[in-house]
């Protein structure tokens, strides 16, 4: 049987719809309903005029799926090529379940840390930091700062997908995302001291002197080593906030 | 008030479709959130100014797995909101502004339940659509992802109508009764937040050389601003 090759319009349907990926997400299946939307119209091609395989292979899909949704580009792009395989009788469906589930957990640990770890709070604190500046400049800050890594790791991941197992293993390596996950960390941490300092330094008194300006700091910092603590012992910031506003109401409303 | 409530509906639920069922380009973040009601009722800037603190508040709170974070989207709903209500034409006061960040914490809890119930919901949904597929028909994979995109949007529009709506009530009926000088002493703890924001953003940033890079800066950052403070 003759390989079939996925158009280009069906290519890119892949790639928008992985944008949809977690569309229903749910506590069951997780991500399985908008994987399997994902890579629908792959299938449609792949399976055109055999129906029941088609259908073998939308269930096949909507089997447990959960990773980073950024990162779920790499395994859609290879889940593609892999029923490419299958649909001309070169692959055993079964390797498909296996990849995926091979990868999902990995590149979701990957994801984590490199999104929610470390991307996100180092473009968000840029963001707070240049909303003092101008409302716009921060919010522009903001989604310029994460979007430029995320659309770049969702496209170039999904083509390194596209190009197989080995081409995404390849792309991974490359990527270095351990790398620059401690990088966007530290970058992070220079503008969270950043933010920290501005606002710490607004709050001194006018006319004060270097004394008063050194007992703020120390205030300053001794605060966020507090706050970092009971983080650490799983206390909420939701809990934080709520203990600050009863001191508010019980000690400050007059 | 009603287009603009019925603009804040709109826009809040592409932000909170945003915040899990599509895309996460980064809108439902509270600084565009907070910014966008600000603008919808009437001062950007006041809404900015509340979504900058806001935004790193939850940020060490980590969507992984089956984990649900505070709703900030919905925190920014309220805030924003009530920000532009109750600033007047010189901005918001110190006390204000940080009374409404404390009052914000019902709302982000609230709408994390909201988000529980949808995701157990969509659980049906997902359930539904393997049935329809085991009969043959997998266009239901297309209607099931649809209705779970229905389904995180139209909540995002009942929540950011709810939550805009008692912003507009809280900082038109609740804050005047903050008297002046209550208003001044409340106003004490408006530096700590910031703060809490900035050990959100220190607690997961961190490395082996995260400690003396964030502290650093902030000396390097708080002195300059001292300075320039003090020399006017």
């Amino acid at each position: 049987m003759t390989a079939p090759v996925l158009s280009r319009k069906g290519r890119r349907s892949v790639w928008l719809r992985q944008f949809l990926i977690q569309g229903c997400w749910n506590y069951e299946g997780m991500q399985n309903v908008g994987f399997a939307y994902a890579i629908l119209p792959a299938l449609r091609e792949f399976y055109a005029g055999r129906p029941e395989e088609a259908l073998k292979a939308v269930k096949r899909h909507l089997e447990f799926f959960n990773t980073h949704p950024a990162m779920g580009a790499v395994i859609l792009g290879a889940a593609v090529r892999l029923e490419e395989g299958v649909a001309a009788g070169e692959a055993d469906p079964r390797s498909i379940g296996t990849f995926k589930v091979g990868l999902m957990g990995s590149l979701g640990a990957i994801g984590d840390a490199f999104f929610w770890g470390a991307l996100r709070p180092m473009a968000c604190a840029a963001g707070a930091i240049l909303a003092m500046l101008h409302p716009l400049a921060g919010i522009v800050a903001l989604l310029a700062l994460y979007n430029g890594t995320h659309l770049v790791v969702r496209s170039r991941g999904f083509a390194a997908g596209m190009e197989g197992q080995d081409g995404a293993v390849a792309w991974l390596k490359k990527a270095a995302l351990n790398i620059k996950t401690e990088d966007h960390k530290l970058a992070a941490a220079v503008l969270g001291g950043a933010y920290a300092g501005v606002y710490a330094g607004r709050h001194t008194v006018l006319g004060g002197d270097a004394f008063h300006a050194v007992v703020l700091f120390a205030v300053g910092v001794g605060l966020i080593r507090l706050f970092t603590a009971l983080f650490r012992k799983a206390v909420s910031p939701s809990e934080i906030l709520s203990f600050l506003f009863l001191l508010g109401v019980l000690i400050l409303w007059d | 008030m009603a287009p603009r409530f019925a603009l804040a509906a709109l826009l809040g639920s592409l932000c909170y479709l945003d915040r899990t069922g599509a895309c996460q380009l980064m809108l439902h973040r509270p600084l565009v959130v907070a910014s966008l009601m600000g603008a919808i009722f009437g001062n950007l800037a006041a809404g900015a100014q509340i979504g900058a603190v806001l935004e790193l508040l939850y940020i060490a709170r980590l969507p992984v797995g089956a984990s649900i974070p505070p709703d900030d989207t919905g925190a920014a709903v309220f805030a924003g909101t009530a920000a532009a209500v109750a600033s007047s034409s010189i901005g918001l006061d110190g006390g204000s502004f940080t009374a409404l960040l404390l009052l914000s914490v019902p709302f982000a809890e609230l709408g994390r339940i909201a988000d529980r119930y949808v995701r157990k919901v969509n659980g049906r949904i997902a359930h539904l659509t393997a049935e329809a597929v085991d009969r043959g028909d997998f266009r239901a994979v297309e209607h099931g992802l649809l209705a779970g995109l229905t389904l995180f949007a139209l909540t995002g529009a009942v929540l950011s109508l709810a939550f805009s709506g008692a912003g507009v009530a809280i900082a038109k009926h609740l804050l005047y009764r903050f008297g002046p000088a209550s208003r001044l002493e409340f106003a004490a703890l408006q530096p700590v937040l910031p703060l809490l924001g900035a050990a959100s953003v220190y607690s997961c940033s961190r490395t082996e050389r995260t400690s003396a890079v964030f502290f650093l800066t902030m000396a390097v950052v708080f002195g300059a601003t001292v300075f320039f403070r003090w020399s006017g």
